[in-house]
């Protein structure tokens, strides 16, 4: 006699089935294996759940009409490499300032890999993928309210009350229409991580989902829907900022640029030699100046710093008309300089501005014998100036070029930072924190 | 290579090897159906289970895989009914003679091995005070209660390190960490004591520790 063989339970291939309505009769595809507290019957909106004996009973009789969502009811497509079917779909929606945000929730279900929600926004169009986390988040006792799971860090977008407004297909937990959840949706873009409370026979029940930002053509394509996805508005609580791509190499780039400009303009400054070329003190105000000076080596072009100093100069002002005139070719360099002094007490409080000292630079002068000419003047409320100096440096560095160097290396990073910016500044006033 | 030790006895009901290891207390016979409790250096029998229901999960008794670096494999199944539906914990061998539980319930997976009761003992609430969403501080790890449960067998497979009769009512509190711990405290069939069974472990990816064989889905391929 030959031993019967071991039972070996569930060894065979989980099929799925196909049942009736128990209210309206119409067939319900059962594609979850078992995996499942509710079914919610596509045509009418019954809801069935398992007796104890694992058979679908009917729980409550509907009579809804059939209502198209954005992706259909079984509909398969491939994220993160894994195949996924629709097994259920719930709409939801929260009003927040008597607008109402409505998305639609879709179940994803794979038999080794368990569940995922696809979450569409009606409001923006946008997509996001979502499961379970694997823990709990720890709540953060920082100025903006935030969350931590792992090593991310989010922060708290917005609450609000959703609820639930229509269901098909089957579902791992008790869903029914009307029921009613708090959320409070926490981002790290293109993360979000969100905390649902709900009350259930045992007191408040905590559902925590991860999520990530996920294209509407990358959803489109995964699950072979004819023509183009539903257009995306807006920025979305958790669509990547762009400006952000490759920001920490930007600045690391950026850095390097910053030293090498700083090594090479303090190369540059080294290689200067300022010497003074003329100076005179004590030059009275009363007439013009007028002097012959020699600037720089003949053939060769130098930068000059213009020194105007008065004294004493006590809530006065001093100007100047200066006059640099090549002898060798009566070509003109012409500018006008002032030096000005005030302070005094306002309010209890002292000020002063300006200085007796002022400068000015001048570059690509050719070297050579000059005329150099001032026309002074003089004025203010307390003690005038009596006499003023005069000073001419020459191959002083100009520090313009390197000024405009830093400018240009620094140009792109600002913009970026600024546009980066104005995204999140659109996207954060979609929050609870709009400014 | 089976893990552990074996004893080989017969099911006092149809015949059949038992296949008893050093932890096993009760085992189901996969021929007949009937529960055989080990009590001392006897074997007898408890009466046949009820019926396991078929939840869709796609562990199968006998499945191997890895968890923290030793191999184990799938020795049991015990099945919980609570006022929600079924979920499945899994008993699980592993090759230094350790043993673990594989908790699956609605796709969601988590290992844990058993610890020392002297860790939460007296410091953890008792199961009726457990409140969702308030952290517990365990060894300074932060845990939150996500999941009270009074549940009751629904029907078990293979070995298990106790006697599991169906229709006994025990209680159990799930807590989760900051950074994926997974903890149970299991109360037993009384919810109003501070001294829990404790099982702390985390949650796991079936496919990424590897286990196999895993259960054929009609419609479904898995590339190996």
């Amino acid at each position: 006699m030959t031993p019967p063989a071991p039972l070996k339970l569930f060894r065979d291939e989980a099929q799925v089935e196909t049942i009736q309505c128990l209210s309206c009769g119409g067939p319900i595809a059962l594609h979850s294996f078992g995996a499942r507290q509710r079914v919610v019957c596509p045509h009418c909106g019954s809801t069935l759940a398992p007796e104890d004996s694992g058979a679908l009973a009917l729980l409550e009789a509907a009579s809804r009409k059939h209502q198209s969502s954005v992706l259909p009811l079984h509909a398969r497509g491939k994220l993160d490499g894994t195949l996924w079917e629709i097994i259920g779909i719930c709409w939801r929606r929260c009003v927040v300032d008597g607008v109402a945000y409505p998305w639609q929730e879709f179940l994803l279900f794979n038999p080794w890999h368990g569940v995922r929600w696809l979450i569409y926004s009606n409001s923006d169009g946008h997509w996001q993928l979502g499961q379970a986390l694997d823990g709990a988040p720890q709540i953060l006792k920082t100025r903006h309210h935030g969350v931590r799971f792992g090593k991310q860090r989010y922060k708290h977008f917005q609450g609000a009350i959703a609820v639930v407004t229509y269901v098909e297909g089957e579902f791992t937990w008790e869903v029914r229409v009307d029921d009613k959840a708090e959320i409070n949706d926490f981002v790290a873009p293109p993360r979000g991580l969100s905390i649902e409370q709900s009350s259930g026979p045992d007191g408040v029940e905590l559902n925590f989902t991860v999520a990530r930002h996920i294209d509407a053509a990358e959803v489109w394509r995964a699950f072979q829907q004819p023509g183009k996805p539903p257009r995306s508005r807006g920025i979305g609580a958790l669509r990547p900022n762009h400006w952000h791509r490759g920001r920490r190499s930007m600045w690391l780039s950026c850095l390097v640029f910053v030293a090498a400009w700083w090594l090479l303009s303090d190369r540059l400054a080294a290689t200067r030699h300022p010497t003074i070329a003329f100076q005179r003190d004590n030059i009275g105000f009363d007439e013009p100046f007028a002097q012959e000076i020699k600037i720089g080596t003949p053939g060769e072009t130098t930068a000059i710093e213009f020194t105007f100093a008065a004294s004493p100069l006590d809530n006065a002002w001093a100007y100047a008309d200066v006059l640099l005139v090549n002898l060798a070719n009566d070509e003109a360099v012409g500018f006008g300089i002032e030096a000005s002094y005030y302070h005094g007490i306002d309010g209890g409080e002292s000020w002063h501005e300006g200085s007796s000292r002022t400068t000015h630079t001048v570059g690509g002068v050719a070297g050579g014998q000059y005329l150099l000419q001032l026309q002074p003047q003089r004025g203010g409320t307390g003690s005038t100036p009596t006499e003023y100096e005069v000073r001419v440096v020459q191959d002083v560095y100009l520090t313009r070029y390197s000024v405009l160097a830093l400018t240009t290396i620094l140009f792109f990073p600002l913009l970026a930072w600024l546009f980066g910016w104005l995204f999140e500044r659109r996207r954060w006033n979609n929050s609870d924190y709009s400014s | 290579m089976q893990p552990g030790s074996r004893t080989d006895v017969s099911c006092p009901e149809c015949g059949a090897p038992a296949p008893f290891r050093g932890t096993t207390v009760s085992l189901v016979c996969e021929y007949c159906s009937s529960t055989i409790v080990r009590t001392g250096l006897d074997f007898e029998l408890l009466g046949k289970v009820s019926a396991i229901l078929d939840n869709g999960s796609p562990i199968v008794l006998g499945a191997k895989a890895t968890f923290d670096k030793i191999p184990f494999e799938v020795v049991g199944r015990l099945q919980l009914r609570h006022g929600r539906g079924t979920w499945n914990e899994w008993f699980l061998g592993f090759a230094d003679n350790s043993v673990g539980w594989l908790s699956d319930a609605q796709g969601s997976y988590a290992i844990t091995r058993p610890h020392e009761k002297s860790i939460v003992a007296g410091k953890v609430p008792p199961f009726s005070a457990c409140v969702l969403g308030r952290a517990l501080v365990v060894q300074g790890v932060s845990y939150v209660p996500v999941e009270r449960r009074a549940a009751t067998y629904q029907g078990a497979e293979g070995s298990l390190p106790f006697p599991a009769a169906p229709g006994d009512r025990f209680y159990s509190v799930d807590l989760r960490g900051h950074d994926g711990e997974f903890m149970t405290l299991d109360y037993g069939d009384r919810g109003d004591h501070q001294q829990p069974a404790l099982y702390m472990g985390r949650a796991v990816d079936l496919i990424a520790i590897g286990l196999q064989p895993l259960r054929k889905f009609a419609g479904w391929e898995r590339r190996a």
